[in-house]
């Protein structure tokens, strides 16, 4: 029993850096707020203007950055695991300029403008986008390797992004409400999004940990995974559709949001080992903790106004993509 | 080397199959029989589009008459023809040979068809300085390019760089590229939610590579910008052929591989970055038109003007169709090129033989 409770001990202060970054996101920003304040604002109620800031802004921009946090990670780490493939990350491949699709359409076309209503078409966006990018990596000689998946991920983003831009081109009115989404933020977000989100987040999840074990087979090979009775391509359906119901939920929630899906999976591997039931677990709680550090850090590198949490993920992320490329040859 | 007491003499070259040598009074240059002619195909086809671009449009125009304004005879059309849509179309040709022989050197040295601006990040990052200086105020065309060059190259330094580790692997520098690429298209998002909305409007349009409203205010420039590397894109076309030898003959031959590959990503970067800056990152020209007039003129090495040539009639037809295709709605043209380049590039990806390198041949 030394391995659980060593993982345990790492979980505990994973979670503890949660809730650290849960505090800050509640007491930092334009209108600095002591944590004593904040815990008194939620406990207590009270109606001071601090109070009113906590309770009204940043709980609800708390809450939305810890769902979307855990699902671009989870999404992250079951792509990773079911293409065998250290940089599958929704934003790469293109599953997030999906959904974007998915919901622009739904503001020119549909005359959409709530989140539960255009969620669906970020889903189907999304899912039409991972079966076309995993069909392009896989087809051909080789299978699906590293640079075929972001090749194929890059040819799919620049086609749904010249498909964005003929839309907002032709429907101008579409471009004012697009453009503050489509560059991935928390702040601004409406408060009833943390009510909606929920679901499918529960749905996600649920899909995600089932295929836990498959996802451990499918690591030691295909035909090794088989030959453990696992049956592969219920693993990677099941764990596709999950991924794709956890990008779309984020990416309609907060915008596309580059790397967390990328970082997180390798982080969370790095502490607890290769197992995925502990390395999901742990991704969901490490995912909120870089989106929420990303967002803080937002709010006070430029003040008084805010660089958005999906610029500064991005930011943060590239040199994670360079040290991981760097570090070892990525199975090219 | 210059302490090396007797240089190496000068090899006479054999004349290698499929060439002709053209003799203009004391030179004397090779000349790929195929490319002479495909490139002589290209041009007609090129004459040819361009002529129906003067002439279709929201009104039709009389071809005579289209080349009557072209040729400086007074017109009923001068307006339509002369003011609107030939200033537009030389942005459009001036573009389009700037990003196929940009394309072409990058390829050439990455020995990838992979490696394109576009891909790597060069034009993100032209564009990123580029949105992000009108978004603070400067609509100036007699700045923006600069800035646009500044950005490209900016990008280029920073995937060789990182990219750079004892060598530069393909697979790791095309990584690499797309890693930045993405950072710095959402740079330039965020510069975008900054301005107001007309600036964002016009960034967004600008953003997919438009040729709209562009006139000689962009095309003259740019057309100096091109005669002043003219001599440089001469030299690059003579260089490429040096680079394509392996390290050890290059070095046995006396030839400099690591300047001149800098020397030719230098220049490609540059015409990619000028290009962008006047048109906007027009999506896949870079990575198109090398690999068509490779594969049309069947040489070893990407033929420079073919691919200028077939850079700019993918430029002027995508852009023809653009204005057309949802008239009265105009469409960036780097919408129809991505509509055609997307498909492309998968289709290079599907058949790639060498995974290995993430490259194809």
């Amino acid at each position: 029993m030394r391995v659980p409770v060593r993982r345990a001990a790492v979980m505990m202060a994973a979670v503890v850096a949660l809730l650290l970054a849960v505090l800050l996101s509640l007491a930092v920003g334009a209108r600095a707020i002591a944590p004593t304040t904040v815990l008194d604002a939620l406990l207590h109620g009270g109606h001071s203007d601090s109070a009113e800031v906590v309770r009204e802004m940043r709980v609800p921009r708390t809450a939305i950055g810890l769902m979307v946090g855990a699902a671009l990670a989870l999404a992250g780490t079951v792509l990773q695991g079911i293409a065998r493939n250290p940089i599958a990350d929704p934003g790469i491949l293109g599953i997030s300029q999906g959904a974007s699709v998915g919901v622009v359409t739904a503001i020119a076309f549909a005359g959409v403008h709530t989140l539960t209503g255009y969620v669906w078409y970020a889903f189907v966006g999304a899912g039409l986008a991972s079966v076309a990018v995993y069909a392009i990596a896989a087809s051909g000689r080789g299978g699906a390797s590293a640079v075929k998946l972001a090749l194929g991920g890059a040819a799919i983003n620049a086609l749904l992004v010249s498909v964005t831009t003929a839309i907002l081109t032709t429907k101008a009115s579409a471009l004012d409400e697009f453009r503050f989404w489509q560059v991935g933020s928390l702040s601004g977000r409406d408060s009833e999004i943390v009510g909606q989100i929920w679901p499918f987040l529960l749905v996600g999840l649920v899909l995600v940990l089932a295929v836990a074990r498959g996802l451990d087979a499918l690591a030691l090979g295909e035909d090794v995974a088989k030959g453990l009775g696992q049956n592969v391509a219920t693993v990677r359906i099941v764990g596709g559709l999950g991924a794709t119901v956890l990008t779309g939920v984020g990416v309609a929630a907060a915008g596309p949001i580059a790397f967390i899906g990328l970082a997180v999976p390798h982080i969370a591997r790095a502490v607890v080992g290769s197992d995925h039931r502990w390395v999901l677990p742990m991704a969901a709680v490490l995912g909120p903790v870089m989106l929420l550090a990303s967002d803080v850090v937002g709010r006070v590198v430029f003040p008084p106004s805010e660089v958005p949490a999906g610029v500064m993920t991005a930011l943060i992320g590239v040199p994670f993509l360079v040290a991981l490329v760097r570090r070892k040859a990525v199975a090219a | 080397m210059s302490s090396v007491p007797c240089a190496p003499r000068r090899i006479r070259p054999i004349r290698p199959v499929g060439y002709a040598v053209v003799r203009v009074g004391r030179a004397a240059f090779l000349l790929h029989r195929r490319a002479a002619l495909v490139a002589l195909g290209l041009g007609v086809l090129l004459a040819a589009s361009c002529l129906a671009y003067l002439c279709v449009g929201e009104s039709y125009v009389q071809p005579v008459e289209a080349l009557k304004v072209v040729l400086g005879q007074p017109s009923a059309d001068e307006l339509v023809v002369g003011t609107l849509r030939e200033p537009r179309m030389v942005v459009g040709l001036l573009v389009g040979a700037a990003f196929g022989v940009a394309g072409g050197l990058i390829q050439t040295v990455a020995r990838n068809p992979l490696a394109s601006p576009d891909i790597i990040g060069i034009s993100h990052g032209a564009s990123a300085l580029t949105v992000g200086a009108m978004t603070f105020g400067v609509t100036s065309y007699a700045v923006l390019p600069y800035l646009s060059v500044i950005g490209g190259i900016a990008a280029a330094a920073l995937v060789y760089v990182f990219a750079w580790r004892g060598g530069l692997h393909a697979a790791r520098f095309v990584l690499i590229g797309i890693g930045f690429a993405i950072a710095l298209r959402s740079v330039t998002t965020l510069f975008m939610t900054k301005g107001d909305y007309l600036v964002a409007q016009q960034a967004q349009i600008w953003m997919t590579g438009s040729l709209n409203g562009r006139g000689w205010a962009e095309a003259d420039p740019l057309a100096l910008t091109l005669l002043v590397l003219l001599p440089c894109v001469f030299w690059a076309a003579r260089a490429q052929r040096s680079v394509a030898l392996d390290d050890d003959t290059a070095t046995a031959l006396g030839v400099r591989l690591g300047r001149v590959r800098l020397g030719l990503v230098l220049l490609g970067v540059v015409l990619a970055s000028v290009a962008t800056s006047a048109a906007g990152p027009v999506d896949f020209v870079a990575l198109l038109a090398p690999q068509i007039a490779r594969r049309m003129t069947r040489t070893a090495q990407i033929p420079l003007l073919c691919s200028a040539l077939m850079g700019a009639l993918i430029v002027v037809l995508a852009d023809l169709l653009a204005r057309r295709l949802f008239s009265p709605t105009e469409l960036p043209v780097g919408v129809l090129t991505a509509a055609v380049g997307a498909p492309y590039l998968i289709w290079l990806i599907v058949r790639s033989r060498s995974v290995r390198n993430g490259g194809t041949s």
